[in-house]
């Protein structure tokens, strides 16, 4: 077989290619603590999330994430939406009056009016999510200038960390307590190689963090352990 | 005759590789000025929103009274309008959204409402400051005489809002500052309690291309929702409102 220059620039190339992408591979860790059993039943859950922080407010791409994954498939569970749940049950679940912990949520759910509307709407779990996506620990350069005969191009390469840490809180709403606690990781490095043409392999981490934790949920609540 | 016309072509050719050389690298350098100057324009660009929205009924116990409530016209057109310096001018109209908001959360308060219209307003009562002097003279909007304990009129005193290049946060942050003015039967002040209503919209929610204004319709309207479920809960727990509760309209919060 008869090696020429042209396949073996084409040769490395690939390898540089299946090089970056193993490396901007995401890894993921979840954990649950459960502290009582689950019942779902006929029932509905809600997913939301912690809106009174003044920083590292949980993006909303997330929370929908989760509803969608959560809602389908084979294994899917009933989910309420959440603007419908903050609506439905108006002005209990705003950013400021939101219940943080179970005292509160006591107080809330011994409010005749809110807690018939909970039992008109049929949701039994609240699903409290915190955390975000982070980018960090940037490094390398790109730079992008017109060259002669006035194309664009770059050259350069540039490298950055992204972590997505998110935490679920499982609260069981007909018996006014905390059913467990579940987290999801992920991590991985994004890279931009430029010789001329930009081509950027990205970490996807809030998408692998978003399925793991739908599906850590869906294990949750649609087993009855 | 052959080798001067050859010598002449190419120089022909030489001389339109040239032009189109310069004429790529001029137009690029205007596009390049172009997109620089709209780039720095989006900076200042500054944002114009309205927002006209309704809240949802607030699933609270009603206060067993017939309280008229009154809206003035300052109220039902107000817009907000401010220059940031570097950051553009800013327009929030939330006028629109005003009466149906406070209609709704005053239909959840009180056992019933009724609409009244000014016929007179005392000069210290339209300072919008608490005033023991401070009188107004209501009538009900459809002119029939109604059985009522009091009158509630609120007031935009102030709005307020920052954006992320300012704040360095990652927020558009909207701050509405109401009177909740509450009157007895006769039109006179009897409490001016400040409300504030605070929301705020995480910049990364947002396209960048419309970030500014979807951004601040988001935190308006969260700011409207937040004063709405303070009104509907902190209103009976006010001091003033219970002593007026207990003797005026003789109920109990």
């Amino acid at each position: 077989m008869k090696i020429t220059r042209a396949t073996c620039i084409k040769g490395l190339a690939a390898g540089a290619l299946a090089a970056l992408s193993t490396a901007c591979g995401v890894s993921s860790t979840v954990q649950e603590v459960r502290s009582a059993q689950t019942d779902l039943g006929d029932h509905s859950i809600v997913i939301l999330s912690r809106k009174h922080k003044t920083q590292g407010e949980t993006e909303d791409s997330f929370v929908a994430c989760v509803n969608d994954s959560v809602n389908r498939g084979d294994d899917a569970l009933p989910v309420l939406g959440e603007q419908a749940f903050v609506d439905a049950t108006f002005p209990w679940f705003e950013p400021r009056t939101a219940p943080l912990d179970m005292d509160d949520l006591e107080k809330v759910l011994n409010r005749p009016l809110i807690a018939e509307r909970i039992r008109e709407i049929g949701v039994r779990y609240l699903i409290w999510i915190e955390g975000n996506t982070q980018r960090s620990g940037e490094s390398g350069s790109l730079q992008c200038t017109v060259v002669s005969g006035g194309i664009p191009a770059c050259f350069g390469f540039l490298s950055w960390e992204n972590g997505a840490n998110y935490e679920a809180s499982v609260w069981d709403v007909h018996r006014g307590t905390s059913v467990g606690t579940l987290s999801s990781e992920a991590s991985g490095t994004s890279f931009v190689p430029a010789v001329v043409v930009p081509l950027p392999f990205i970490a996807r981490v809030q998408q692998r963090a978003c399925s793991k934790l739908s599906e850590q949920i869906k294990q949750f609540l649609g087993s009855t352990a | 005759m052959q080798a001067s016309y050859w010598v002449m072509s190419m120089k022909l050719m030489k001389l339109m590789n040239k032009f189109r050389a310069f004429s790529a690298r001029r137009s690029i350098r205007v596009l390049l000025g172009i997109v620089f100057a709209l780039g720095l324009a989006g900076c200042k660009s500054g944002a114009a929103v309205t927002v006209d929205i309704d809240v949802p009924r607030p699933l609270i116990e009603p206060i067993d009274v017939t309280m008229g409530v009154y809206f003035d016209e300052t109220l039902k057109t107000f817009v907000h309008q401010e220059s940031l310096e570097d950051y553009g001018t800013y327009s929030i109209d939330i006028g629109a959204s005003q009466v149906p908001v406070f209609e709704q959360v005053f239909d959840a308060m009180f056992t019933s409402t009724v609409p009244m219209t000014a016929l007179s307003v005392d000069n210290a009562a339209d300072d919008q400051e608490q005033s023991a002097t401070a009188q107004r003279i209501f009538t009900s909007a459809d002119g029939r005489a109604a059985n009522l304990q009091g009158i509630l009129a609120p007031t935009i005193k102030e709005v307020q809002f920052a954006i992320p290049e300012q704040t360095g946060g990652e927020f558009y942050e909207v701050w509405i500052n109401y009177h909740i003015q509450l009157f007895d039967t006769d039109g006179t002040l009897l409490v001016n309690w400040p409300l504030i209503g605070y929301g705020k919209a995480n910049q990364r929610n947002y396209r960048a291309m419309d970030q500014k204004e979807s951004g601040l319709n988001s935190a308006t309207i969260w700011a409207l929702r937040d004063a709405a479920a303070l009104l509907s809960f902190q209103f009976r727990d006010q001091a003033e409102v219970q002593d007026w509760l207990a003797t005026a309209a003789g109920t109990t919060p």
